[in-house]
């Protein structure tokens, strides 16, 4: 898989050389898979890696708690006790940013594994059925796409009242609509090969055939395409939890985070930097492991 | 130009003249406009009606120490005076006929006009959008021609990186770290609202371009430009990236051909050709994203106007939700909708008059 069609960033690549010595015998294996082949996205492997790990054990790993109040208000960096000092109600800034990675990560995750089988499904009927059931569910998701896609969220999460189940619905809704479009292309594609109509002939049910012919065989690019939306995904969910639509407080969120810090800008500008930093960050780890995940199973670029 | 043509069944094609093509593929497009709308009214109603803690509740005083038989009491009263005890389908036609004769209703908090607060509000969305889009046309247009002129260097890739990047930067994040940098570390910047207070400005027609001429106060419009550089810079960033992209590649794909070649060999100025020349293929795909990105714009509005405290749409439709002012999310969210059809339509029109190829499609 070595020719990337991918999206410039092929100039950045690590020289042969360069990669050999410095990585272990395992990423060597994975770069011959076409994953983590320019530096971009190694170093956002390693990023987002290490904030899943955080968001997994940080919490068992940190003894200070996130939520409750003390005295010891606005503390700066480097306070004894709190290395990245209190927020404005005296709560450990650390403990706040490793539990607030949390939601994020979940939402992202979460909404995009629900828009990958609700666009998967639909497209897949779509694509299989053809006829009547295509036009109806095709002109449903012409509809979704052409509504300002931020709106939709807004207006479902505002409809399920805030909170983190709202958030991976309104997100997972509204991602939907463009992993459709994909699958039933793909779908309409495959159902007129030899195989499909061979298992069809040969009394194969559709659900069978779906799931078992069409499904594996779209797989790749449908792959590829959803492992994109999840930078988007990530991108809303910050967006949405920062206008105060996530998760409530007082639990700890880095988009929250920064709206609450946005009060303190010149007394405490780092309550405001390290979230939307760290949010910044993982929003574009996303993009170009996404990148990276396409090139490497979809090489014919057809998602 | 005599009658539009119209549209005849089992007929053998007969061409038509150009211009009257046009006018009816534009006249088409205009037919579709409330067709959309309607969808969008109605996507909107159901999300109202599908809000939890009904708005009575919050009308009726819950969590103040009221007793539950007079919470109930009032909220039957709230309820009746927004008549949401009337069958849902009635209800549904109530709404349609007060959007057709533009009543929106009454906030639930100070009771100003729903209207009244849109026209506040919409010249300061369209402001921001607007200038947001010609902040991305420039960045995009500027940095994707050095990129092609410069192709294979580093200039050029790292371009091209930070345009990919570029796509897909949470507003919310990029606005708070600008506003940290420009306005509280370097203080070049004010940060928040559309005007600083200090400034006595009684709104005319509230586009503040406008208004400063009506008025003749030219000392408006410096402050007023400064209060929009950071947030529509912030939304122009993941638009500037798909612009810079494409205006690349298509100057690359034109630079080696003939004509441009011959107006080099006419003895045309690198820039002229440029600007004359290549530049012209580029404007088409501009146009195209513009029409694309737009939505995603205005969702990007919503989030910046929160971010810089500037008073827009987006903004209203964010307090509407957090305080459940039905009425206020109701009307800004068709204002955001009907923003968003009409640009469409426009770029749909821009595109016609830019492409010949497209008016018979």
């Amino acid at each position: 898989m070595s020719d990337h069609t991918g999206t410039g960033l092929d100039a950045g690549r690590t020289g042969p050389g360069l990669g050999r010595a410095s990585s272990g015998r395992w990423a060597a294996r994975l770069r011959q898979r076409g994953i983590g082949t320019s530096w971009p996205a190694m170093v956002s492997w390693v990023f987002l890696v290490a904030i899943v790990l955080i968001a997994l054990v940080g919490p068992l790993l940190i003894s200070a708690d996130p939520v409750r109040q003390t005295n010891a208000a606005l503390l700066p960096f480097g306070s004894p006790g709190h290395p990245l000092g209190t927020d404005d109600l005296g709560r450990d800034e650390l403990a706040r940013l490793v539990h607030g990675a949390r939601p994020l990560l979940f939402v992202a995750f979460a909404s995009t594994a629900l828009a990958a089988v609700v666009g998967t499904g639909v497209g897949l009927l779509a694509g299989y059925a053809g006829g009547a059931v295509e036009q109806v569910l095709m002109r449903a998701v012409d509809l979704a796409l052409a509504f300002p896609s931020i709106l939709l969220v807004i207006l479902l999460v505002a409809a399920a009242g805030p909170g983190t189940t709202s958030l991976v619905i309104g997100v997972g809704v509204s991602l939907a609509p463009g992993l459709a479009r994909l699958a039933r292309a793909l779908a309409a594609r495959e159902t007129a090969r030899d195989y499909v109509v061979a298992a069809r002939l040969g009394g194969t049910r559709t659900p069978r055939v779906l799931v078992q012919e069409i499904l594996p065989n779209i797989a790749g690019p449908m792959v590829a395409q959803i492992v994109m939306t999840l930078s988007v995904a990530a991108g809303f969910a910050a967006g949405l939890s920062y206008l105060g639509l996530g998760i409530q407080p007082p639990t700890p969120d880095w988009g929250y985070m920064v709206q609450a810090g946005q009060e303190f800008l010149y007394s405490a500008p780092r309550l405001v930097v390290l979230p939307a930093t760290l949010t910044l960050l993982f929003v574009v780890a996303c993009n170009f492991v996404g990148d990276d995940l396409r090139d490497a199973l979809d090489p014919k670029g057809s998602a | 130009m005599s009658t539009l043509p119209l549209p005849r069944l089992r007929r053998p094609h007969r061409p038509r003249s150009e211009r009257a093509d046009t006018l009816w593929a534009m006249f088409r497009r205009l037919l579709g406009i409330p067709v959309v709308l309607f969808a969008l009214a109605t996507l909107v109603f159901i999300a109202m009606r599908l809000l939890p803690g009904s708005p009575t509740a919050s009308l009726a005083g819950g969590g103040t120490n009221l007793t539950a038989a007079e919470i109930a009491r009032n909220q039957a009263r709230a309820g009746e005076a927004l008549g949401l005890d009337q069958p849902l389908l009635t209800q549904y036609g109530t709404y349609l006929d007060n959007l057709v004769h533009l009543r929106f209703g009454e906030s639930f908090f100070g009771s100003n006009s729903v209207l009244g607060l849109l026209g506040d509000a919409l010249p300061g969305t369209i402001e921001l959008t607007l200038a947001a889009m010609t902040i991305a046309v420039l960045l995009g247009v500027v940095t994707g021609v050095i990129a092609a002129l410069r192709k294979g260097t580093w200039i050029d890739t790292a371009t091209r990186a930070v345009a990919t990047v570029s796509f897909s930067l949470p507003w919310f994040a990029l606005g708070v770290i600008a506003i940290v940098v420009f306005g509280v570390w370097l203080r070049w910047l004010p940060v928040l609202g559309r005007l600083p207070s200090s400034l006595d400005y009684r709104p005319t027609t509230n586009f503040v371009v406008i208004d400063a001429m009506l008025q003749n106060r030219p000392e408006l419009i410096g402050p007023w430009i400064q209060h929009l550089i950071l947030p529509a810079t912030t939304l122009a960033l993941s638009m500037a990236g798909y612009i810079t992209r494409i205006v690349r590649a298509s100057v690359l794909d034109v630079l080696g051909d003939d004509f441009v070649r011959t107006a080099r060999m006419k003895g045309l100025g690198e820039s002229a050709v440029i600007r004359r020349h290549v530049l012209r293929n580029s404007w088409l795909p501009i146009v195209t994203v513009l029409g694309l990105q737009f939505g995603s714009l205005l969702g990007g509005s919503v989030i910046t106007e929160t971010v810089f405290s500037y008073g827009g749409v987006g903004r209203l439709l964010v307090q509407g939700v957090l305080q459940r002012d039905y009425p206020v999310v109701q009307g800004a969210a068709l204002a955001i909708a009907l923003l968003f059809v009409l640009v469409n339509y426009a770029v749909d029109v821009l595109y016609m008059i830019l492409d010949p190829r497209i008016r018979k499609g």
